[in-house]
């Protein structure tokens, strides 16, 4: 294992720890309010994943992803205003009808690639955000839909739910946590190096044998899970579903998220989405042109690093390393030279 | 005779008014190492493209073995043992020299398996190490294929296709732009492959191709003007004019004669 392997290791084990104490640590130092802000902040980190998968392992650029949040937004609202589902059988609806318009959407979509994608992508999400918008009697239009939140667990007489501030931190953790450990499975598995090889190269890929737009739907419909679990969450946890997060700006700021941490990076995404929803929790009390200072640090990364901060990371450990290691093998050099 | 590995009948690919392949209809026997050559634009690569899927022929059929792979698509030919690699030196740039191989060996199971770890599967393992040893790269296995030099591409690109085990190799110039000494070294090996592997290249390099070619066909705007053993070809009047060009000196008495 590499220097930089072991440290980022660490790192993770200081990272994940924090996670896991921040109910306690949190309230200490600040108050429940930033609890909040961090469950949401794990919420839109899956969001931009799943952005993240498609253009960091598999090379499409999409800028539909809410589409797919919104799905599981009204999944999860519809599921139990409507049908009357508890908390699991709408969890699922959310996750599943995300699924599904994902299979929908990527058949048209996976024949196209680079602006094409983008566009298709985008008038997808374009179409379904004002469908939701229209379609008041199952959406709500723009009031969205309300619904009292069904609890979690029960056993006999105790009930688990979301109106607990911890329980619904930690679900929501552990949630999320799985579903980056789905990813880094399918990352590091046979069908992650299928999908590397056609973000490299996509007709050589076809030539050894690989079928790129089965291969590319794949990716999509896996990008649509993550996408759906992010939206039942946030349904979950704002206790309503809207078509306002189904808008492209929210798909938008998915990319921007999974762009600034670092795309083809397991948690690139998470690195972004923190960086850039702290500095707006923080800069938006203060002044209302926050997102200017987002477009400028968007900006910034995409020239000055092009891999986002996590390629940043890595680029300087390395070259410091090498420079390192330079330093040690030079010694022998600075012997004085000794005269015939 | 057996069946031919590759037969085309009426072979013809348009793009608008270009007849890029015109009624195209040759076979090529089991082995033998078949070289194409002609002059630029006479269809070669075209030719290739008809064959791997990558384009769809105008009319005419393709055979692979006696089996009609005609309209077929680029991973279901390479499925059914047709590789081939490309005139402008193609690899994964962003992965590492063992992925490439590793992903390419891969590259023909049905199922990926989306949750098991890739570096678990020992047999695939075990089989990219091999192959490494073969193309002489064992040392540059965790080099990016980006970073390697044009001759180590094109051996990393003659064992991704040896590792996929085909049953027809199509090189589309695999010496092209190579110096002198990756040349001899891509010609020893692809002489070493005619043992295992039915092989059909196009080639500029006369050197090459009559060093290597059991069997020569030479194409002109798209159709056959020739096709016979090295010795045949070398002394075939007009494959000298329309491709080698005449000698310098017949030119100079032909003018002479002329005035």
């Amino acid at each position: 294992m590499t220097r930089r392997l072991v440290v980022e290791r660490r790192l993770f084990f200081v990272f994940a720890a924090f996670m896991l104490s921040v109910p306690w640590l949190i309230p200490a130092l600040a108050s429940v309010f930033w609890v909040n802000v961090i469950t949401e902040l794990l919420i839109w980190s899956l969001l931009a994943a799943s952005a993240n998968l498609l253009f960091g392992y598999v090379g499409l650029l999409s800028f539909g992803q809410a589409l797919f949040f919104g799905f599981g937004m009204y999944g999860v609202g519809i599921g139990i205003t409507q049908f009357g589902l508890s908390f699991w059988p709408a969890f699922g609806l959310g996750v599943v009808s995300a699924m599904a318009m994902a299979l929908v959407c990527g058949i048209f979509a996976v024949r196209l690639t680079w602006h094409y994608f983008a566009i298709i992508t985008l008038v997808f999400s374009l179409i379904f955000y004002f469908l939701a918008l229209t379609m008041k009697p199952l959406t709500g239009g723009d009031d969205g839909i309300n619904f009292t939140l069904p609890p979690t667990f029960s056993f006999g007489g105790t009930q688990w739910s979301f109106t607990s501030t911890n329980f619904q931190y930690f679900f929501i953790l552990a949630t999320v946590a799985a579903c980056f450990y789905l990813m880094h499975l399918v990352v590091r598995s046979a069908l992650g190096k299928a999908f590397l090889a056609i973000r490299d190269n996509d007709a050589r890929a076809s030539l050894i044998g690989l079928n790129v737009y089965v291969l590319r739907l794949v990716a999509f419909v896996m990008a649509g899970f993550l996408a759906g679990v992010a939206g039942a969450l946030f349904a979950f946890f704002g206790r309503y579903a809207s078509a306002t997060y189904m808008f492209y700006q929210t798909s938008g700021e998915a990319v921007v998220w999974a762009v600034v941490g670092g795309v083809g990076t397991l948690l690139g995404p998470v690195v972004g989405t923190s960086l850039l929803i702290l500095l707006r929790e923080i800069v938006s009390t203060h002044w209302e042109h926050y997102s200017l200072i987002v477009g400028a640090l968007a900006i910034i990364v995409v020239i000055v690093a092009p891999r986002g901060l996590m390629g940043l990371w890595r680029d300087w450990f390395d070259r410091s390393r090498a420079r390192e290691q330079g330093e040690t093998q030079a010694v022998p050099h600075t012997e004085p030279r000794t005269e015939p | 005779m057996s069946e031919a590995i590759l037969r085309t009948e009426h072979l013809t690919k348009r793009f608008g008014g270009l007849t890029a392949v015109d009624d195209l209809s040759l076979s090529l026997a089991r082995g033998q190492l078949h070289a194409i050559i002609g002059p630029n634009g006479a269809g070669k690569t075209t030719f290739f493209n008809l064959i791997s899927g990558l384009l769809p022929p105008t009319s005419g059929r393709v055979f692979f073995d006696g089996q009609d792979i005609t309209g077929l698509l680029p991973h279901q030919v390479s499925r059914l043992g047709i590789k081939r690699t490309l005139q402008i030196k193609s690899v994964f740039n962003q992965l590492t020299v063992a992925d490439n191989l590793w992903v390419t060996r891969q590259a023909g199971k049905r199922f990926l398996h989306p949750f098991r770890a890739a570096s678990r599967d020992v047999d695939t393992r075990e089989r990219v190490d091999r192959t490494l040893e073969e193309i002489g790269m064992t040392a540059l296995a965790g080099r990016l294929a980006g970073t390697l030099s044009y001759g180590d591409v094109a051996l990393l690109e003659i064992g991704m296709a040896l590792i996929s085990e085909p049953r027809l190799l199509l090189l589309d110039e695999p010496t092209c732009g190579m110096s002198p000494a990756e040349t001899a070294r891509a010609v020893a090996k692809i002489r070493e492959l005619t043992h295992k592997v039915d092989i059909v290249i196009i080639e500029h390099d006369m050197e090459v191709v009559f060093e290597i070619a059991d069997d020569i066909t030479v194409l002109a705007q798209g159709a056959i003007l020739a096709s016979g053993t090295p010795g045949e070809i070398s002394v075939d009047e007009r494959v000298r004019e329309a491709y080698l060009g005449q000698p310098e000196d017949e030119d100079y008495v032909s003018e002479a004669e002329n005035a």
